[in-house]
């Protein structure tokens, strides 16, 4: 008896009970759909996080914050009271904000340092062109080292400039190279309320990215000029943290030990994605997870659906036995049931998955055109689908070893005498 | 051709043993045409079973042309029932929802023969039988005698040395029982088919050159045609 023969037999016991195959069809459906849906959104999501981090460019800048400590939560069993009201050390800003000053005696003794770049927090009110038509802007702040990735003109490198996302680029001039080198004004409003423009020079249009599709970037000067004018009062500057650039990616170990040991976090930009795509990828498993266990609950309906089948077709694998099949080709045929159930349900689950997924695509992009331009929630890869395929077909093979098994085992007496 | 030597069957279960077979000395040559009959319980399908390799004896043993089957590997005894053994049950064990053809040539699939062979060997197995026109219905919507007469067709489709029957007719009216019991007695005077039928009847019995009689497991008698009762 060939393979092919006994491929044609499973498929045709499949066919003899059309309604239950059917139903047993549809679990694995749901759970592959579940499956390829996940894996797409992680895929999808993991190309967001790609295009949005990709768009900064740094091997050898720091970012530093100081370290704050666990704000302390809910613990089993009583807490004491403290009678003087210390605060909240999780929610008081002098507890992670630092002064120029600190800023200076912390850098203190660090080999390889190039530049300090405080992190100036700037808002902008409107930015023109023309002087007539205001539009409104936000800004962010390029650090010193940095570089961001363009789709015209080139990357901040001196001061008073600017870098258009290109929503806005392209609300100016749809030929977005005509920007470069123009002069822009940007509005601010400073401490006393009142508003300021200044000149800017337009040296690029920002390459797609999450934050890059919304926010203009200035270089750090500027920013520092806008930050200060913006400062309520004679507060000497706080800053939420700095950037360090260093003169090398070597001395990047050593400046964070010592940033550690005086009580502050450093991170590179590649730390940063690291952590994103490890807290991704737990992401990415705990959905995984859901849709195991929606396969998990598939592959009981294909031990069900099979261990039935044995019982109603215990009489003809009596026969089938009695003339001369062997126990290796019954448990081939009843494995093959299950892993055609599987294959179908996989098969139909991704397509359909797919279908849905890349449907979804084009809403959102229709629903929120601007800030998702270019990007896709769900991606879906060919070895994400084949190995989609591949885990629900060994799922169902392995939902019917012990039915295929127990077929198997069948004696052609007993199943011939069976009433 | 067969043969058993002191051959016992006793099963076991729910703590009870059961002997349905006690130390049956038999030989069948080939060509012979053997009635086993005896009372509903005597050991008739047992022994049956065992001559044919579908059972396992519990003591003596069954020897096949020379070969004790007991030495034989599970694989070996498959491919002897498959070649030199045909079956024919008294329930039929049709796969109703099967085209005739299919459960015609089911015992040449399992041998693996080429689908041109398959075709070829149905038709002549249907002709035997008379059902040519019958090949492509389904098993179900066959009468009782048509269907019993698939299932000597499938019996024969692989050329076999032995056909065995359990109670044959005993689904089937006198009419088309004769018709069955005809067809078995051809195959077996042209084509030299040993026949070992186990029967109620004792019509078909009388027709058979050989008649065991049974009786609580072991063979009471063992008589040819014509020799006095
Ligand atoms: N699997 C089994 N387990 C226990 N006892 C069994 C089993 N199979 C058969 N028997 C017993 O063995 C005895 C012989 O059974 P067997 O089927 O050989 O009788 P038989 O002569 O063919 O009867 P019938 O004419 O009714 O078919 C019976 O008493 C039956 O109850
Ligand atoms: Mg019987």
């Amino acid at each position: 008896m060939k393979f092919w023969d006994l491929i044609k037999i499973a498929n045709r016991n499949l066919f003899r009970n059309k309604l239950r195959t059917f139903l047993t069809v549809a679990a694995i459906f749901v759970g592959s759909f579940t499956l390829t849906m996940t894996n797409g959104l992680g895929d999808g999501m993991r190309s967001y996080v790609e295009s949005q981090v990709k768009n900064f460019e740094s091997d050898r800048v720091l970012m530093v914050r100081k370290k704050v400590e666990e704000p302390s939560g809910p613990k089993n069993g009583a807490e004491e009271y403290k009678d003087a009201p210390d605060g909240d050390s999780g929610l008081d800003p002098n507890s992670f904000l630092i002064t120029e000053q600190q800023i200076t005696s912390l850098t203190n003794g660090i080999v390889g340092i190039m530049t300090v770049t405080p992190r100036y927090n700037i808002g902008g009110e409107y930015i023109t062109l023309d002087g007539t038509k205001k539009y409104k802007v936000e800004l962010g702040m390029l650090s010193e080292g940095i570089t961001q990735k363009t789709e015209a003109g080139k990357p901040i490198s001196g001061e008073r400039q600017i870098v258009f996302p290109v929503g806005l680029a392209r609300t100016f001039d749809p030929n977005i190279d005509n920007l470069i080198g123009r002069t822009a004004t940007l509005g601010y409003r400073n401490g006393k309320d009142e508003i300021v423009a200044i000149a800017l020079t337009v040296v690029g249009v920002a390459t797609k990215g999450f934050m890059t599709n919304t926010s203009s970037f200035v270089d750090a000067s500027t920013a520092k000029l806008i930050h200060n004018d913006q400062r309520r009062g004679d507060t000497p500057g706080k800053y939420i943290g700095f950037s360090m650039q260093m003169d090398s990616p070597e001395r990047i170990d050593a400046a964070k030990k010592v940033l550690d040991e005086r009580g502050f976090t450093a991170v590179t930009m590649a730390d940063n994605q690291k952590r994103t795509y490890d807290a991704l990828g737990i992401f990415k498993i705990a959905m995984s997870l859901v849709a195991a266990i929606a396969l998990l609950a598939a592959s009981f309906g294909i031990i069900n659906t099979l261990v039935i089948a044995v019982l109603e077709r215990t009489k003809e694998i009596g026969l089938q036995k009695a003339l001369g099949m062997s126990r290796g080709k019954i448990f081939a045929i009843f494995s093959l049931e299950s892993v055609l159930i599987g294959f179908w349900g996989a098969l139909l689950g991704t397509v359909f998955g797919i279908a849905v997924g890349l449907i979804t695509n084009k809403v959102l992009i229709a629903a929120y055109a601007e800030s998702f331009e270019g990007f896709n929630l769900f991606a879906f890869t060919l070895p994400s689908i084949a190995s989609v395929m591949l885990i629900v077909s060994a799922v169902a093979f392995f939902a019917g070893v012990m039915p295929a098994f127990r077929a198997s085992r069948l004696n052609p007496i007993d199943s011939l005498r069976y009433e | 051709m067969l043969e058993t030597r002191q051959l016992s069957k006793t099963y076991s279960g729910d703590g009870t043993d059961f002997q349905a077979l006690r130390d049956v000395d038999l030989r069948i040559d080939k060509g012979d045409c053997v009635a086993i009959v005896g009372k509903s319980g005597s050991g008739k399908s047992t022994l049956m079973h065992l001559l044919a390799c579908l059972d396992a004896p519990s003591n003596g043993s069954v020897i096949v042309d020379g070969q004790d089957v007991s030495s034989l590997s599970e694989k070996a005894k498959n491919t002897l029932r498959n070649q030199k053994f045909g079956f024919v049950f008294q329930q039929f064990f049709l796969n109703g929802r099967d085209t005739v053809f299919e459960n015609v040539v089911l015992p040449m699939r399992i041998r693996g023969e080429s689908a041109s062979t398959l075709t070829k060997d149905a038709a002549t197995a249907l002709a035997a039988v008379g059902l040519t026109d019958k090949t492509n219905k389904r098993a179900k919507d066959l009468s009782g005698g048509e269907k019993q007469r698939v299932c000597i067709a499938r019996a024969l489709i692989g050329r076999p040395q032995v056909i065995f029957a359990d109670e044959p007719t005993g689904n089937l009216d006198s009419q088309t029982g004769a018709a069955v019991e005809n067809l078995l007695f051809d195959l077996n005077r042209e084509q030299g088919i040993t026949l070992v039928i186990v029967t109620h009847d004792s019509e078909l019995a009388e027709r058979c050159d050989r008649l065991i009689e049974m009786k609580d497991g072991q063979i009471v008698s063992d008589k040819k045609r014509g020799e006095a009762k």
